[in-house]
């Protein structure tokens, strides 16, 4: 893969990678810590026959999006916490009537407004199930600068597979950090963007929710001629709203089965020193900004002969179950590192099965130190 | 070349930010590793604000300055100075602008405090106070020596509109020179 060095911030990185992605369509609202993300794809796409539009709220700023999705192009909104929480009807809508779309949630202090312009891993939880109702959440989490880029890419590929939102965490230190980052040329993305399934036959047999039991629907863009029903009820083939049981069962368990029977296209992680860790040796498991502090703190770990690795799911929903129970089955000592209380520990007790996973944890809008994981690492050991 | 450590301080909408993401880009031009982080409070004017600057020649992952380990540090103002001064090593080089910040008896003997009146010079020698970043990295790069001169003025000019070029010229010039007076006055 042709690669190419920029210096940059998480934020800008996200913004050009949904442009080199296709994006044609942003709608949003500023808020810190994501406003950069919107302030720079509002210079991006004008340029390249696109629109960016700032509407009224977070969620005007969905909603929009959703719909210019319907049309047929990529689409995708960016915010914080407290956005997501506003956003969270929308993200339903667009996840029963199968509309493709990116949201980058850069993550701050919370509940509630928080702390708006600190360090926070709080809505992991929140992006697992936004909606109410059963929903099945992908949700990716950068980790460095590069993955700003290359996450927002993927998740735009990803939208377009399943046909749901995906959401993109970010958290404040990823997104404004500024460095370098080697990602993959605009043309190399271009190459690996696969079109949206469309229904090319008789607009009379066209139905866009009958599909198989573990597929997407495949809607076709609006105003082309193949029409449908579009509603957040329960539907049938067509789209239109229903309650006969069994269209209702297969519906919810098909959204379901779309996600979770094709788990193998969605999983990622890194294994960061992970290769020589033995029983007594020590996993650790982060994402996103901490696991920055963590590699740093292996470093240190591995210099006073404490073997240490690092366990980092990119993917974070649906999680990367089968690696998190290899390495939790193997290794003794497991310690999670996260700036929310326990939000990921606890997926990683259910995929483990096991009851004594450390914890080290920050909500205070600070980030966590190497030092402070070297210090929790030798206190657990 | 060992990890350095950098701190810029002052509050929000003095323009600290600018001089830590030249630094970082000069760092990475050269072939190596750096990198800007930046926190701030809510306050958008008047908050204290820290810019934390890492190079290095090694990949660097964690972005921020651990407390107790930064080389230097500037400070153009006293609240920004009393929360961040104890992130740097004993002995470690502390420029502050005198008008501003008001060191402790204490502090002078932890720290080499040096006393540069940053923003006057920027306001009375050069005309423009928004020139203060481009003296502070002068400055910085002076006690430093984390860059070549050369290339880090190649990328502050990258980062200007090119009708301020001179005057920024000027600011780093200027930076400099007083950054080199007060090496000298301490060492007589």
């Amino acid at each position: 893969m042709e690669l190419r060095e920029v210096i940059s911030t998480g934020n800008d990185l996200a913004a050009e990678a949904a442009v080199d992605a296709g994006c044609m369509f942003f709608g949003g609202y500023p808020i810190t810590p994501s406003s950069e993300i919107m302030h720079t794809i509002s210079d991006l796409l004008p340029a390249v026959g696109g629109v960016a539009i700032q509407m009224e709220d977070e969620i005007a700023g969905i909603a929009c999006a959703v719909g210019a999705s319907m049309t047929g192009v990529r689409a995708m909104t960016a915010t914080s916490g407290p956005g997501i929480s506003l956003k969270a009807e929308n993200l339903g809508l667009a996840q029963m009537a199968e509309v493709p779309l990116v949201v980058v949630d850069v993550m701050r202090g919370g509940p509630s407004t928080g702390l708006p312009t600190r360090v926070s891993q709080g809505d992991v939880r929140q992006a697992k199930n936004p909606s109410h109702g059963d929903y099945r959440s992908i949700t990716l989490c950068a980790g460095n600068l590069a993955e700003c880029y290359t996450e927002t890419v993927r998740a735009f590929n990803l939208a377009d597979r399943f046909m749901q939102p995906v959401i993109v965490l970010l958290d404040e230190t990823i997104g404004h950090m500024h460095g370098k980052a080697v990602i993959p040329t605009a043309e190399e993305v271009k190459k690996g963007i696969v079109p949206r399934k469309t229904f090319t036959g008789a607009p009379e047999d066209y139905r866009p929710y009958g599909v198989g039991p573990d597929e997407p629907a495949v809607l076709n863009p609006m105003f082309q001629g193949y029409r449908y029903h579009f509603t957040g009820l329960h539907h049938d083939a067509k789209g239109f709203p229903t309650e006969e049981i069994e269209t209702c069962r297969k519906l919810i368990q098909r959204l379901e089965d779309k996600v979770m029977m094709h788990t193998d296209e969605l999983e990622l992680n890194e294994e960061f020193m992970c290769d020589d860790l033995e029983e007594n040796d020590v996993l650790i498991i982060a994402y996103g900004s901490v696991s920055l502090a963590a590699k740093e703190s292996i470093r240190h770990l591995r210099a006073e002969g404490i073997k240490a690795g690092l366990f980092r799911p990119i993917t974070l929903w649906p999680s990367p179950a089968n690696r998190i129970k290899y390495f939790t089955d193997k290794v003794k000592n497991v310690l999670c590192v996260e700036l929310n209380i326990r939000q990921y520990t606890e997926e990683v007790e259910r995929v483990s099965s096991r009851l004594d996973i450390h914890g080290l944890y920050k909500v205070n809008g600070r980030a966590i130190s190497p030092y402070e994981i070297v210090n929790k690492v030798k206190e657990i050991i | 070349m060992a990890r350095t450590l950098m701190r810029f301080t002052g509050v929000g909408g003095q323009g600290v930010l600018l001089a830590g993401e030249i630094f970082a880009a000069a760092k990475i031009k050269e072939g190596g590793h750096g990198l800007k982080t930046a926190t701030y409070t809510s306050q958008v004017r008047g908050g204290p604000t820290v810019v934390d600057i890492t190079l290095d020649d090694e990949e660097i992952f964690y972005p921020y300055a651990n407390d107790g380990e930064i080389d230097f540090m500037l400070s153009v103002a006293q609240v920004s100075y009393n929360l961040f001064k104890n992130g740097v090593t004993e002995g470690g080089t502390i420029v502050v602008e005198p008008n501003l910040v008001h060191p402790t008896e204490e502090d002078r003997k932890k720290w080499n405090i040096v006393e540069i009146p940053i923003i006057t010079i920027a306001k009375d020698e050069i005309g423009n106070v928004i020139t203060q970043s481009v003296i502070a990295l002068a400055i910085a790069n002076t006690y430093m020596k984390a860059l070549d001169d050369e290339l880090l003025r190649e990328v502050m000019l990258s980062k200007v509109p090119e009708k301020v070029h001179d005057i920024n010229n000027k600011a780093y010039d200027l930076g400099k020179k007083y950054a080199l007076e007060a090496m000298a006055k301490k060492a007589s």
